[in-house]
């Protein structure tokens, strides 16, 4: 623990020189500095949101153990048939949904973390960047849980994932990024202008539609396949995906460039929360 | 900053817009020009804001405590999350030094559906504790706070004083070097408040700097060397806790005053508005308070005057006499009058009466015209606070008022400077007295063994 007795904060309106390199260097620090915080207060809402149900922890089966059986039954059903893939269809269904999910509650998770940690922040000094990033705690351990489910859909449809899907966990870590970064701009917007986050959410609604999530990227429309190739979210989808049932890479190209692009959106996210996070206390 | 300072605050300024919309522009505005690195100047007024802290410097030594009082809405509370770091100065400069800990309002962080010990953890936490000081003290702040029965409680079940007894355990016992507090102690009840306010001296003996926020001058007085007296985001008085207090007390006494005269204004427009209907201009009606007349007598005129200058006056010092001066018109002859002035204070009706029969003038027979009446006070033993004075003109045959003037004056006393009244805001008369203290038993050991 830290020697705070000695420490001197100081207050004064905002800095002139917040180069985004000094954001990049305050956000590693300040999360750093709250950890514990973070970590507590997951716990906090993990807990009470298991609390006063009549199946306590078992809710942690069960809503994904739902989400199957259903998938399930609708596999039975033939729903879910469009014919030969090289992937089973429900299973490239399933993965490209969990993708999307994940893209989806990280960012709305990292936007309302301020809004919904208010009380926080008009009452504590807890790093603000901290208090944003303790709904993703959540949302990692969805994806956790999310990821063991996988394996599970696999078993049924009597197939083994490719040995690669063991960097599945890593090749997604750029749509993180990328919903955090998104995420951290909405964050502090929203505390101004509340709509933002749901008009964001409307408009990634939107983007799946150009996005292979729940079809194929060979499409026949050659305006639509254009709009999918250029399409960065395509190759954070696609690559995980592949790797995880053929163990290739469809276009490395694509997922580095949309890599890199992910992580310019995280840093610009970073700093615009910086920019602006001395002004959000007050609009709450 | 100098190391035996644990706070300084130099002319800082916050504002606030009016309007949500305003404030919704100007934000969005001031969020896009930063994007665009252009430079966002706050320390203007722009249309529709206003500061809601003004300039406020001071210093706070290590140990020292600092009271800060003002009527609702001077900007106590926006100071204090400045100086907790929730709002950035629109201008100038705070600098603290060490741990803050604040208990700005109870239960900050309680999670409704969690228990004490689990929520001793999360806000061990906020305040910067690991898991491990948090276990070390656990014991110390289910003893302190006395909630050995119901520390496994979901705390959405404790009530409100519980809360506050579980906040400032863990804010107390984590040992911080400047502790916030924003009118907390309020809440617990007496045993708990003295507990309190043992563990403030206590931490103040070690060390901690504290800032209070208070509407109690016994608080105040209890805990703090000196204090800042705020109206309206400016620092007014900067003084010892005496001085605070009294500006408190009397910036208290001219709001009542103020909010009385506003709402018998209002009672009146709505009054009028009613007469105008009824198209009757017999009764016109006076500046100030409620006037009920029969046609025979009408009260016209009532005017507090100092009987140093002659002049009228709203507000005097304290033990400062006055003459009341009181216009009547008489319409028709009438018999064994008697005038009467009955003085209300802020929480008590009829504390006094001046009436002429009393008082030995007698009136037996009013021809037609106006008559004029002063009364002057002997003494005036009223103690600081805001008093409202209501006329009647009464005739000894009837028994009915002929005239009611009600609220027709105020007057506010001021705090003396040479002596500090605090103990008991209700009391409304001074009788001096004098104290005196003789041992009657010579005993070396205290009474009680």
């Amino acid at each position: 623990m830290l020697d705070t007795s000695s420490m001197v904060r100081s207050y004064s309106p905002r800095r002139t020189f917040q180069t985004p390199t000094r954001s990049l260097v305050m956000a590693w620090r300040e999360v750093y500095i709250s950890r514990h915080v973070i970590w507590q207060l997951f716990a906090r809402d993990f807990v009470a949101n298991l609390r006063q149900k009549l199946l306590g922890y078992l809710w942690v089966l069960i809503t994904p153990l739902l989400a199957i059986a259903s998938f399930v039954f609708l596999n039975y059903a033939g729903v879910l048939n469009p014919g030969s893939m090289s992937v089973p269809y429900p299973l490239f269904v399933y993965i490209g949904t969990s993708l999307w999910a994940l893209l989806m509650t990280t960012m709305t998770a990292v936007a309302n973390g301020l809004i919904s940690n208010s009380d926080l922040i008009i009452r504590t000094n807890i790093p603000k960047i901290g208090l944003s990033l303790t709904g993703l705690a959540n949302v990692l351990y969805n994806y956790t849980v999310g990821v063991i489910l996988l394996l599970i859909v696999f078993a049924f449809f009597r197939l083994s994932p490719h040995p690669w899907i063991i960097l599945y966990p890593i090749v997604c870590l750029p749509i993180i990024a990328l919903g955090v970064g998104v995420g951290l701009v909405l964050a502090v917007v929203g505390t101004v202008a509340r709509d933002v986050t749901p008009i964001a959410t409307s408009v990634l609604g939107l983007l799946m539609y150009v996005t292979p999530v729940v079809f194929n990227a060979d499409l026949s429309n050659p305006v639509l396949r254009r709009v999918i190739v250029a399409n960065p979210l395509t190759y954070l989808v696609d690559t995980p995906r592949s790797l995880a049932t053929l163990g290739v890479i469809p276009c490395p190209i694509g997922y580095v460039l949309s890599t890199m692009l992910s992580l310019v959106m995280l840093w610009i996210g970073i700093h615009a929360f910086y920019l602006v996070q001395d002004k959000v206390a007050e609009r709450l | 900053m100098r190391t035996n300072l644990s706070l300084v605050a130099d002319r800082v300024s916050k504002k606030f817009g009016l309007t949500l919309k305003q404030s919704l522009q100007y934000g969005l505005k001031d969020m896009a020009r930063t994007f665009l690195g252009a430079r966002v100047s706050t320390d203007q007024l722009r249309p529709g804001e206003f500061w809601a802290i003004r300039d406020v410097s001071f210093e706070l030594h290590r140990g020292e405590s600092l009271g800060i009082m003002g009527v609702n809405g001077s900007g106590k509370s926006t100071l204090l999350r400045m100086l907790n770091g929730v709002y950035a100065p629109d201008a100038g400069h705070i600098q603290i030094r060490g741990r803050v800990a604040a208990l700005i309002a109870a239960g900050a962080g309680f999670a409704p559906m969690l228990s004490g010990r689990e929520n001793v953890f999360i806000n061990g936490a906020l305040l910067g504790l690991s898991k491990r000081q948090v276990d070390a003290l656990m014991d110390e702040i289910i003893a302190f706070s006395e909630l050995e029965d119901f520390i496994d409680l979901p705390v959405r079940n404790y009530s409100s004083g519980m809360f506050v007894r579980l906040g400032f355990a863990i804010a107390a016992l984590s040992r911080p070097d400047v502790l916030l507090m924003d009118e907390v102690l309020a809440v617990g009840d007496l045993n708990f408040q003295k507990k309190c306010f043992d563990c403030i001296l206590n931490m103040k003996k070690q060390g901690t700097s504290i800032i209070l926020v208070s509407h109690s001058p016994g608080s105040i007085w209890a805990v703090c060397d000196r204090g800042l007296f705020m109206d309206h985001g400016h620092v007014v008085v900067d003084g010892t806790a005496e001085d605070i207090v009294r500006a408190y007390d009397d910036q208290n006494s001219r709001n009542a005053v103020e909010s009385k005269l506003r709402l018998s204004a209002a009672h009146a427009a709505t009054a009028r508005s009613d007469y105008a209907s009824m198209e009757d201009e017999s009764v016109p009606v006076p500046m100030r308070g409620e006037l009920h007349s029969i046609d025979e007598v009408v009260c016209r005129e009532f005017r507090i005057l100092s009987q140093q200058s002659g002049k009228e006056v709203g507000e005097i010092d304290f033990q400062d006499v006055v003459d009341l001066e009181l216009a009547i018109d008489v319409y028709q002859l009438i018999n064994n009058v008697v005038v009467r002035v009955v003085v209300d204070a802020s929480h008590y009706r009829n504390i006094l009466v001046l009436d002429s029969h009393e008082q030995g003038l007698k009136l037996e027979e009013l021809m037609p015209g106006r008559y004029s009446f002063k009364i002057s006070l002997q003494a005036n033993n009223l103690r600081p606070g805001a008093y409202t004075f209501n006329v009647t003109v009464i005739s000894k045959h009837i028994a009915a008022h002929l005239s009611l003037w009600l609220k027709c004056g105020t007057l506010v006393i001021r705090a003396p400077k040479e002596r500090f009244f605090y103990a008991e805001p209700l009391a409304v008369i001074h009788l001096p007295a004098t104290f005196t203290c003789h041992p009657q038993l010579a005993v070396e050991r205290s009474l009680h063994v």
